[in-house]
């Protein structure tokens, strides 16, 4: 059995960067959490950080094209996100778990994804295979029979994070995906996220800077809204000093980042 | 395999007189049977068709202890996933499901891999010029398309291959043979082109 | 099916170490997808270290069936029902039917008043189709909103589900009403394109709270306050509905882009 190869497939790839925003504008009901934002990214595990009310869920959103943005440029997969563009072709290359997600009660795990990968229009031989692959990934495995309402808050998780990787997107976002995840789950979260970094552009939002540290190979902080500081993990901890609050190295430079971005604010 | 017979209940029910010939089913028909739980139609399942998905993937990929794990995952992933296969409306074989399954964990395993900063696992490339009656005996392809693959640069070729031949995207693609996505895309292009011209 | 290749050949693709081409490769791999009898060589002409890989794989195997869950039994019905009617529509429904079945036992108690059916019959859907189509309502609004279904297709789908109950129970309450059949069902229709068409523009519910109210203050309070049947809903004016309806339908379907960056509205 040999299938086709598209034209539109081997096309030569126009955009540099999976995710490029220019002063990017968000609403979160009548605030405007972010505020100018400027953000490339490209194939890897990026962490997102920041205080709460930083805006990154509101950032996340808009990159899963969820909220229309208010204002400024926003690129994804070559694709500008705009009221005009047809985003079905960004959607489908698209991975997104949200913060706070529901589901329909009686679905049972495998039947969750399985909805999901329709709703992202997969090929409808692939999905089978696609779903399965998704659940083992996560560790889900013994539980994709289960129902989605006696999950417990990390195999949620999990099921989101399986939902989120069914259609093996070239743009994964992840919302604070370790919550609720045992330290054992977290470390086998961690190297799934390496596995999902070497070929797609992978954003993990979490307020755990030592997982960011650990797994990500660059990290993004953002405060108010706009974009503080975007460099590798190391260069992270050589921002912060004795002096700074936190327990570890890392902690250390994401308070002076955050110290003299607010400082530099005041003024 | 075959001492697995004693044991399950099932088997006895099969013996009262429900004993229908294994051989004569198809590898689809197995597959239903495998998703209804039935043990036995997995084993002659797998019977008939690791043999060919081993030879397949060694020819993909040097290291046996990988090839090893995506072989288990496989046929693991085919037990608990066999009831969302399809069924009549199903298109495509079997053999070809096992194989795009096969296929993605492949390439799971590569991503795994080339994360540890392993080399990857090369991809095998014969570039051996063919014998003369191995060609004619090759069957269909097609006396063009032959001579049209015979022109291609081999990793033109083995992009195609990848491509057409496993069904692999650009992206797989790109990390199964360790070059980049565009370097990829414009072989892939240039192997289209002459080859469509060849088959016209 | 293709011409099978020599066994010799056969035996050579078995083995990793014997060299063969590039294009023999290729014309036995796509053959052996097909072909049973020529897999079952392979089979046989396994060499010693490809057994040994074989029985490796066979005892994880054993050990990783007995470990798992079995083969899982698929409600192949449960997902596709999802794509039609979602959970968080079932109480909606049952409440217009519902109260389509109070307008019913109304008419009975008291026959000369204006048909209640045929002034509910317009804003029936509406309920159902703005939660249908709302954040707050729909459990998995998150993860629909970003997916590329997402849109005028999958809000029409969950519409019709919503239709296919609402109208046969309007083709009902009107028949036992005595009221005319097409001046029940056409408004309704008409009042469900618009919701679509204006939901595009300014968001599906407040559209339907629009029109609902628009409809209420212009033909319900008149009617209920003078006792006569307004004449928008006069015999003659069907085929003006019609006209209307099919005018609607059609700008509605018109709106995808509309549908796309959804949450705009929600």
């Amino acid at each position: 059995m040999m299938r086709t190869v598209s034209a539109a497939e081997t096309a030569p790839t126009t955009y540099p960067w999976a995710v490029h925003a220019e002063e990017l504008r968000v609403r979160a009901g009548r605030h405007l959490a972010v505020d100018g934002l400027d953000l490339t990214l490209g194939t890897g595990v990026h962490g997102l950080l920041g205080p709460n009310g930083a805006g990154k869920t509101t950032l996340m959103r808009a990159l899963a094209t969820v909220v229309k943005p208010a204002g400024g440029k926003l690129t994804l997969l070559g694709e500008s996100v705009d009221g005009r563009a047809d985003l079905r072709r960004v959607r489908r290359g698209l991975g997104y778990l949200p913060q706070a997600f529901g589901f329909y009660p009686r679905f049972t795990v495998r039947e969750f994804v399985e909805y999901m990968a329709w709703l992202k229009e997969m090929p409808k031989n692939a999905v089978p295979g696609a779903v399965q692959r998704a659940i083992d990934r996560v560790g889900l495995t013994a539980k994709a029979g289960a129902r989605m309402k006696t999950l417990s808050g990390g195999m949620l998780r999990r099921a989101g994070i399986a939902q989120a990787i069914v259609n093996d997107p070239a743009v994964l976002l992840l919302d604070e995906p370790t919550v609720g995840l045992d330290p054992e789950q977290r470390l086998d979260f961690r190297e799934l996220l390496r596995d999902l970094g070497v070929d797609s552009c992978v954003l993990v939002s979490t307020h755990l800077v030592e997982d960011v540290a650990v797994a990500c190979t660059d990290v993004v902080l953002i405060n108010e809204g706009r974009l503080v500081y975007q460099g590798t993990p190391e260069d992270l901890v050589a921002q912060g000093g004795q002096g700074d609050a936190g327990d570890s190295p890392s902690e250390r430079g994401y308070s002076a980042l955050l110290r003299a971005h607010r400082a530099e604010a005041a003024r | 395999m075959s001492h697995r017979r004693e044991n399950r209940s099932n088997e006895a029910f099969v013996l009262l007189g429900v004993r229908r010939s294994l051989e004569a089913t198809d590898e689809q028909e197995l597959v239903r049977r495998t998703a209804a739980g039935e043990r036995r139609a997995f084993d002659e399942l797998y019977r008939r068709t690791s043999p060919w998905l081993l030879a397949r993937l060694r020819r993909r990929c040097a290291d046996d202890d990988l090839v090893a794990d995506v072989m288990q995952e496989t046929y693991l992933a085919v037990w608990r996933a066999a009831s969302s296969f399809g069924g009549p409306g199903a298109t495509g074989s079997a053999v070809g499901w096992l194989w795009t399954i096969a296929a993605h964990r492949l390439v799971d395993a590569f991503r795994r891999r080339s994360r540890q900063s392993l080399v990857p696992a090369a991809l095998l490339a014969e570039t051996v010029a063919p014998a003369a009656e191995d060609v004619v005996l090759a069957g269909r392809v097609g006396q063009e398309l032959e001579q049209a693959l015979l022109e291609l640069p081999p990793d033109a070729r083995r992009v195609l291959q990848a491509m057409v031949l496993d069904g692999f995207s650009v992206r797989e693609t790109s990390l199964l043979l360790g070059v980049p996505e565009n370097t990829v895309k414009s072989k892939a292009r240039r192997a289209r082109i002459s080859l469509r011209a060849a088959l016209s | 099916m293709t011409r099978h290749p020599s066994p010799a050949v056969i035996a050579r693709y078995a083995d990793r170490e014997a060299e063969l081409d590039e294009v023999t490769l290729w014309a036995v791999e796509v053959h052996l997808e097909d072909c049973a009898q020529c897999r079952a060589l392979v089979a046989g002409s396994a060499t010693d270290d490809t057994r040994a890989l074989l029985a490796r794989v066979t005892a994880g195997l054993d050990d990783g069936i007995a470990a798992g869950p079995a083969p899982a039994r698929v409600r192949r019905w449960a997902v596709a029902r999802h794509r039609w009617l979602v959970w968080q529509l079932g109480p909606w429904i049952t409440m217009t039917v519902a109260v389509l079945g109070c307008a019913v036992l109304l008419q009975a108690v008291a026959p000369d008043m204006p048909s209640l059916v045929a002034l509910l019959a317009p804003i029936a859907p509406l309920p159902a189709v703005a939660v249908a189509w709302s954040r707050r309502h729909d459990p998995a609004w998150e993860l629909i909103a970003g997916t590329p279904a997402a849109g005028l297709a999958m809000l029409l789908r969950r519409t019709a589900a919503i239709l296919a109950v609402v109208i046969p129970a309007l083709a009902l309450a009107s028949s036992r009403t005595g009221f005319s059949l097409a001046l029940t069902l056409l408004p309704c229709l008409a009042f469900t394109a618009a919701t679509i068409a204006l939901g595009s523009f300014i968001g599906v519910r407040r559209a339907a709270t629009l029109l609902g109210s628009a409809w209420a203050l212009a033909v319900v309070v008149p009617t209920v306050v003078t006792a006569d049947l307004s004449p928008v809903l006069q015999p003659g004016s069907s085929p003006l509905w019609a006209l209307l309806t099919l005018t609607l339908a059609g700008f509605a379907a018109t709106q995808a882009r509309g549908y796309r960056l959804l949450s705009s509205h929600n």
